[in-house]
């Protein structure tokens, strides 16, 4: 990439100057659904994406814009679509590269709803998913096939922590032709850079770790610009001529930029899941930070991995960042600055014991986010993974007694106290492990 | 469109509308490393507005094939010869960088074919650093991020951008690595060797216009305006804030120059 200024240095200044007219040094709110034109010409040459500017905050917008640019230059990608939420991202990458009759290679090991929309829902528009192990190279090589137009994982797998062997599956993706899309939201860009290390895009819920504080919903894609899409005649969707903007071709007229011209022409377009303005704002004010807040995060993991292998009352704990993960040594290789702020653990008793848990603690809280500022706990078997069918469940490493923790902000020491104080109220209120 | 010029199968872009050689013909001729989406934010505007746009990717160069040319006379010859295998008998011409180098000699050499002459962003000669001469043969990747960054001005390492959502830095570093291994160094080693500009810029005789970047760090605006002096019938039109990727980072008042100089298509 470019010479260009240092991670922190961008996540506070990049994708924004300051207006000629008022100088306004914070991101102004944009909050208009629309922009006039200067005549009828200039509205013709934005409508058919000719020259840059905004049309309808459906679109695009000015704020959101700012966002977009500075997740665009802190993932090192051509551009960015920011969305409402990470789910629509991943809806829009799969509507921008696959049709009926096509093929999707996937990790098993994610998000409940991340599974369901490839099992469930698109396989009712005629596009099929394999799912592979995501620590299983081979596996993914395996499942691809002529009609695979992308594959995908979670670098760090929702809740399981299982890692992604990015340059491994990078390499397997090149040989076959196929975009590797990831969703780094566990990771953050301060972590690890997927699109460094081969993957073609890169997803992402803004409403996590970027946004940092649980107050705006959020989503993201980002085009790394480093895949041929006219390798061949397997991504007509971008290298076809376009049904709308004069037939143009995509990668002719758009080269690295023409994914994302089809995520803006079509996914924005005909389906719409745009971000708000005033949510745009509230997730820059997090991205300012980010790189501060991951090393508090990060320390706070250490210390949590600490304290709760230590506890007499958890039976077991998973992080990668731990010898006896699986996938520690992917995970070192990668993310030598820690492999995120999830953890899961089971305590002693079962699950219970760890309802009581959850039940107790007093400054962490239960509620269904990761990400946030402040310490959550959860039960994914029955919350965030419970729509999945029990096989689904255990191919994506749920167990009944897991508890997942997102390590928040707090000094440290007043988490352990609320931890060990919750952990015994449970063990004593269920009669489990002393 | 893709076309056979010289025995190589080139990609020339026409903006995404049909080519008409009989109408007003636009050649826009992209610079070193670069490719026709140097004009990214300008050839399908000015294509859908009348004028007959081709926008070719020199051999070895984006979507073209082919073995990079070597010389800044040779990528004049191709041009000409491009321009006659499409039909053309006059077109405006429109070079950056080194396109403008590669414009000039074309003035210069073969001027029944040149109606007008743009140079953006263009000198009489483009000194190449040899350590960057260097770095383009051993490096490339090396090369590029240089280039890439001496390119930009302040908005580009802001990474702000008129399109929404584009990384123009980003943007520009992969249209280079796109290119051929080798096509880089060709391009500046073309440059380099090139001491004919100040002779071609005497006898060119139709009208130019000097679009310069306020903040071109690689062909300093006084370099332009030296050059704009040497032309017999040159204006200037110079851009603020500007870098040397100025078609993109200040893409507007690019079209706006342009369009104050160029005839309206029939």
């Amino acid at each position: 990439m470019a010479g260009d200024y240092k991670f922190d240095t961008l996540g506070l200044h990049a994708g924004q100057s300051p207006d000629e007219r008022f100088g306004s040094r914070a991101v102004p709110i944009h909050q208009t659904t629309s922009y006039v034109f200067e005549d009828s010409e200039h509205a013709a040459a934005l409508f058919n994406m000719e020259i840059g500017g905004h049309i309808y905050s459906r679109l695009s917008n000015p704020t959101v814009a700012v966002l977009e640019q500075r997740l665009a230059a802190l993932e090192g990608g051509v551009a960015a679509v920011a969305v409402a939420s990470g789910m629509s991202a991943l809806f829009l990458t799969v509507l921008a590269l696959c049709s009926a009759g096509d093929h999707i290679v996937s990790s098993s090991q994610m998000y409940g709803a991340n599974i369901n929309l490839f099992e469930h829902t698109l396989s009712r528009y005629g596009v099929e998913t394999t799912f592979a192990k995501p620590n299983d190279p081979d596996g993914f090589a395996a499942a691809i096939r002529p009609n695979t137009k992308m594959i995908f994982g979670e670098v760090i797998g929702n809740p399981g922590l299982d890692i992604v062997d990015v340059p491994k599956i990078a390499a397997i993706a090149e040989q076959a032709g196929v975009p590797l899309v990831l969703d780094a939201t566990f990771n953050t860009p301060w972590l690890f850079k997927p699109l460094d290390h081969g993957a073609n895009i890169v997803i992402h819920s803004l409403t996590k770790w970027i946004g940092g504080h649980g107050v705006a919903m959020g989503g993201a894609i980002i085009d790394g610009g480093n895949f041929d899409w006219g390798q061949n005649d397997r991504f007509p969707t971008l290298t076809s001529p376009h049904y709308a903007f004069q037939q143009v071709n995509l990668w002719e007229e758009f080269g690295p930029l023409a994914f994302t011209m089809r995520v803006r022409s079509e996914g924005m377009y005909n389906v719409g899941p745009c971000l708000s303005p005033t949510n745009a704002f509230h997730l820059l004010q997090g991205l300012e930070t980010l790189g501060l807040r991951m090393e508090r995060h990060m320390s706070n993991t250490q210390k949590m991995l600490a304290f709760l292998s230590a506890h007499e009352q958890i039976g077991w704990v998973r992080h990668p960042s731990l010898d006896d993960h699986p996938d520690h040594d992917v995970a070192k290789r990668l993310m030598p600055k820690g492999a995120g702020s999830i953890i899961a653990c089971g305590v002693k008793g079962g699950r219970e014991v760890g309802r009581a848990f959850i039940e107790s603690v007093e400054l962490a809280s239960h509620l269904a986010n990761v990400g946030d500022a402040k310490t959550l706990v959860i039960h994914p078997g029955s919350t965030t993974h419970s729509h999945l069918t029990p096989q689904a469940m255990q191919n994506a490493g749920l167990t009944d007694d897991m508890i997942r923790i997102s390590v928040g902000l707090e000094d440290f020491d007043d988490l352990a106290a609320d931890f060990d104080r919750a952990l015994k109220i449970a063990g004593k209120s269920v009669g489990g492990s002393k | 469109m893709k076309i056979d010029v010289n025995g190589a199968e080139v990609f020339v872009s026409t903006g995404g509308r049909p080519f008409d050689p009989d109408g007003t013909v636009l050649l826009l001729i992209h610079g070193s490393g670069q490719t026709h989406l140097t004009w990214l934010l300008q050839g399908r505007f000015l294509a859908n507005r009348g004028w007959q746009v081709l926008m070719p990717d020199l051999p070895a160069h984006g979507l073209s094939v082919g073995e990079p040319l070597t010389s800044i006379p040779d990528m004049a010859a191709w041009c000409a010869q491009l321009l006659k295998q499409t039909g053309v008998k006059r077109a405006h011409v429109v070079g950056h960088s080194q396109g403008g180098l590669v414009g000039l000699e074309l003035a210069s050499s073969q001027p029944e074919v040149v109606a007008s002459l743009t140079l953006v962003a263009t000198a009489l000669s483009i000194p190449v650093n040899p350590a960057l001469l260097e770095l383009a043969q051993s490096r490339e990747e090396k090369a590029i991020a240089a280039m890439t960054d001496w390119g930009h001005g302040r908005e580009g390492h802001f990474h702000d951008a008129t399109m929404p959502g584009l990384d123009q830095m980003n943007f520009t570093s992969h249209v280079m690595a796109s290119n051929e291994t080798g096509a880089l160094f060709a391009d500046l080693s073309a440059c380099a060797s090139y001491d004919g500009g100040e002779d071609a810029a005497r006898s060119v005789v139709c009208p130019c216009l000097c679009i310069l970047a306020e903040n071109d760090r690689m062909t300093p605006a006084r370099q332009g305006r030296k050059m704009a002096a040497t032309l017999t019938d040159a204006r200037e039109f110079v851009i603020s804030g500007a870098g040397h990727m100025l078609t993109v980072e200040k893409p507007y008042e690019v079209l706006k120059g342009l369009r104050g100089f160029l005839p309206h298509p029939a």
